[in-house]
Order: C-alpha cells, then sequence, then structure tokens
C-alpha cells in the first residue's frame, strides 16, 4: 500500500535551526550568514528577542533575499517594540515600494506602538509619507484612528491627503466627524473628489442609526 | 427591547469591510442571510445598534467578535468532497507535475492544516487511491493536524454523519465505510494511512518539526485570522513546503492578499500557491 503513515517529526536540519532566543542570548550575527536559509531561520528566532531589532531594521536594509526580508519583516511585527514601529515607520520613505506597503502591514498590527509615531507621520512634511500613514490606519484596530482622522482633515493642507483620510472616515466615523468634515467640504469647495467621498461620509452618518 | 434593523448603508459598510478583512463578498441577493446574523450578534454583545457593534468588532483588540462574526457568516462544517475541485487539480495537476520531478523512492507529502474531524484528509487518500493511477510508483504520506486535541481524536475514530458523506459517490461510500452506531465509519486501512498530529500553527516553533512537504491543504483557516497572525502562517507555510511545493487555500481565500511568498498558479481545475522552485 503505498499509502503510508509518517508522524511529521523530522528534526530541521541544524545549520536551520539556531536556538530559541532567550534573554541576553540574540544571536544577530546569523542575520549576516552566507546562507540566505540560516539568514531567514535566525530572523525568525530574532522575533522573540526585542534586544535585536536594531540588528533587524540593518537586515531589512540590507538584505536581498526577498523570503529573508519577509521573514525579517514578519520577526519585527513579533517584537512588538516601539523601536521596532519606529524603524517600520521609516521605510515609509523607501523607494522600495514592496517594503513601504509590507512596513505598512506589519504596523496596521501593532496598534498600541503605532499610537507613538503615528502622530508625527501624519503630519510629516512629505505628503505621500502623510497618504500611507493614512493606509496604517485604515484597518488599525485602534480607539484613536476617528480623532487622528479629524485632526489631520481639520489641518492638512493637500488635497490629496485629506481625500485619502475620507475614504476611511467613510467606514470609522461618528457623529464626531460631522463638523470637521463640514469644514473640509468648505476648506476644499470645488474639489469634486472631497465633495464626494465628504458627502458619502455625511450621507452615511445620517442615515445611520 | 427596540428592533435592531441594519440599514442600506450599515449593510453597505459592513460589506466593504467583511470583504476586505475576509475576502468574502456577500451580493444584495444575501441581504437578509447578513442582516439577520448581524442582528444576532449585536444582541448577542449587548450592542445598543450596528454603529456600536461595528465600532467593537473594527477596533477591538483581542479580535474575538470577529472570529465569532466569521463563525456566523461562514459554513463551518466540513463533509468529504468539500470543494472538490481542489482535489481534482490535486490529482489531475499538481501531483502529475511533482511526481517529475520527484527522485525513485523519494516519497510525496501532503500536510492538512488544520484537519478538524479528518473529512479532508480522508477525502485526499480515497482521491489517490481511486484517481491517480501513479501512486503505484510512490510512497505518499499524509499527515493532519490541528489545535485541538479533541477534534484530532475524533477524526482519528473516522465516524461520520449520513450528513458528511452525502457528497461521496455511493460506491465509494460502500468501498471505503461501513455502517455502524447510526453513523458511517471509515476503514481501517484508511485510518492507519493517514498521520494526525497536535500543532498551532501561529506557532513558529511548533511548525519547526513540519518541513519537507510537497503540498499543503490549508483552507477556509486564514480567513479567522488577524493580518500578523496570516503573515506569520504564510512565513510558516513557506518553510513548511519544499521548493516548488504547492498550498491550497479556501475559495475565498487569496495568498497574494497575505504574501509575496508565493506564486500564482492556474490550473484548470483551481488557482492554487507555489513556492518558487529557486531559491530557499
Amino acid at each position: 500500500m503505498p499509502l503510508i503513515k509518517h508522524i511529521a517529526t523530522a528534526s530541521v536540519p541544524p545549520a536551520l535551526a539556531p536556538a530559541p532566543a532567550s534573554a541576553g542570548q540574540c544571536d544577530t550575527a546569523l542575520l549576516d550568514a552566507p546562507d540566505a536559509a540560516v539568514r531567514r531561520a535566525a530572523a525568525h528566532v530574532l522575533g522573540d528577542c526585542p534586544e535585536a531589532v536594531p540588528a533587524l531594521l540593518r537586515a531589512l536594509e540590507q538584505e536581498v533575499e526577498q523570503p529573508v526580508r519577509s521573514a525579517v519583516l514578519a520577526a519585527l511585527g513579533r517584537t512588538g517594540s516601539e523601536e521596532a514601529a519606529a524603524g517600520l515607520a521609516s521605510c515609509l520613505r523607501s523607494e522600495d515600494a514592496w517594503l513601504r506597503n509590507a512596513a505598512i502591514e506589519v504596523l496596521r498590527g501593532l496598534p498600541a506602538q503605532v499610537a507613538t509615531v503615528i502622530a508625527h507621520l501624519l503630519v510629516d512634511w512629505d505628503r505621500d509619507v502623510r497618504i500611507l500613514a493614512v493606509g496604517i490606519l485604515d484597518t488599525l484596530r485602534h480607539d484613536c484612528v476617528e480623532e487622528w482622522l479629524l485632526q489631520l482633515i481639520e489641518a492638512d493642507p493637500d488635497v490629496n491627503v485629506c481625500g485619502a483620510a475620507l475614504d476611511v472616515l467613510a467606514e470609522v466615523a461618528t457623529g464626531a466627524a460631522r463638523a470637521p468634515v463640514e469644514r473640509l467640504l468648505e476648506r476644499f469647495r470645488g474639489e469634486p473628489y472631497i465633495a464626494f467621498a465628504g458627502e458619502l461620509v455625511l450621507g452615511r452618518l445620517a442615515r445611520s442609526r | 427591547m427596540t428592533e435592531t434593523a441594519i440599514s442600506d448603508d450599515d449593510f453597505q459598510r459592513f460589506r466593504e469591510y467583511f470583504y476586505r478583512r475576509s475576502g468574502i463578498q456577500f451580493e444584495p441577493s444575501k441581504r437578509y442571510f447578513v442582516d439577520k446574523r448581524l442582528v444576532d450578534r449585536i444582541h448577542a454583545t449587548g450592542s445598543t445598534g450596528f454603529r456600536d457593534y461595528f465600532a467593537m468588532l473594527r477596533f477591538q483588540a483581542s479580535g474575538a467578535e470577529w472570529q465569532a462574526l466569521v463563525n456566523e457568516m461562514t459554513v463551518n462544517e466540513t463533509y468529504f468532497m468539500r470543494e472538490d475541485y481542489q482535489f481534482e487539480c490535486l490529482v489531475q495537476s499538481i501531483l502529475p507535475e511533482l511526481a517529475a520531478r520527484k527522485r525513485r523512492g523519494e516519497p510525496l507529502r501532503i500536510w492538512v492544516m488544520p484537519s478538524s474531524s479528518g473529512e479532508e484528509a480522508y477525502t485526499i487518500a480515497i482521491y489517490l487511491l481511486e484517481r491517480w493511477p501513479q501512486l503505484a510508483d510512490f510512497d505518499v504520506e499524509i499527515v493532519s493536524s490541528d489545535i485541538d486535541t479533541r477534534i484530532l481524536a475524533q477524526a482519528q475514530a473516522g465516524l461520520y454523519s449520513q450528513r458528511a458523506v452525502q457528497q461521496l459517490p455511493a460506491a465509494w461510500l460502500q468501498k471505503y465505510f461501513k455502517r455502524e452506531d447510526g453513523g458511517w465509519r471509515i476503514c481501517q486501512m484508511l485510518r492507519d494511512a493517514v498521520a494526525f498530529t497536535r500543532v498551532n500553527l501561529n506557532d513558529p516553533r511548533e511548525v519547526d518539526a513540519y518541513r519537507g512537504f510537497d503540498v499543503v491543504f490549508c483552507r477556509n483557516l486564514l480567513i479567522y485570522f488577524d493580518d500578523a497572525s496570516r503573515r506569520q502562517a504564510a512565513e510558516s507555510f513557506f518553510d513548511v513546503l519544499r521548493p516548488g511545493g504547492f498550498i491550497c487555500l479556501g475559495h475565498s481565500e487569496s495568498m497574494s492578499r497575505i504574501s509575496s511568498l508565493f506564486r500564482v498558479r492556474k490550473f484548470p481545475q483551481a488557482i492554487v500557491y507555489q513556492k518558487p522552485l529557486e531559491g530557499l
């Protein structure tokens, strides 16, 4: 019978299985190993080691193998540290579209840590960074999402940034959004997208119970 | 108690959000189905109305309500031959491609995660026996894993209701099952052919023991996960698979929305995902 039972407990080849990280024993040197599989395995282990965040961020900049970069990003997310969130936030300036988008995805899973960096991102001098920061808020599970978006639409001079914020508000807005959205419509009178998205938010608020 | 109603705007807002998070699209024709379950959850959570409930669903840190809601909105039961086009894809496209790369004597390894009560793993075993003549030339290992040890014990026992087996062709039912205790017991040969193991997919260290698989079936599990857990699962599957190995997800799930580690493969029977042959 060629269907055979085999309990899958085959051990990982030792070279690919660095010892589990423990306090004070985060071997970040393996992130520079010549074998990409070892670097990837090391990144996975270092996700349990907040002290390794600077090394992981450095690896994110230097690493060229996509599966290793992916593991480094996942590890940074797993550390759950504010330092990791700050490092990932700086990736929003990257020329690398994959890195920008991947950083946003990871940051969306770190609501408490994002709270420590989002205020700066939402007033960044670069409007592209502000738009990407709104993208973080898109699915962020944090009580202040609406408040941050309302502060943004009250002050931001850029029509595209405000349009992006309205897109998210269409889903999360409460009665508190009514007046700020009305003021935004007034401020950008004549901008067709703002009119469309703003009316959508107000319409939903008016009809919502 | 005032009657809770879901307005057109509420429905629209909800379906956009649900689609974005789960990949499941509710057409307007499903309105009654969606409304009824939403109202049930609004009452069950003590929410004052849709807005209150939606805010909780959207921002709850634990994600517990999301899981409860997905349970309500999806078909939780599993049964033999569920989404059988993927099993067709397995025997007609995936396995022949993998077999062409295998060295003589090298086994083919299939991982089913989550196992649930075993219907999927046993369906694969039956499909291989009935529909894949090359089975005569290969050893195939089927490992079926779940986080829940009770459901694994149930899978090993292999006793199923009439409802669970109703999609099976009568000939297969007669061949591989026998009537027992008001249900259908799968034969000992098949119970011996599948290894059931406990694993937590979200714990990379537990998944470390699972390596060298050629095919992973992970259907209708990732819709329950938050983004970070999905990404972690994708990382784990990448390491679980051999280069060139395949992963089959549920019909509403898309690996492309989770990770760029895999390539999309469009076969005549189904779309699946493949770990690149080259590289790690």
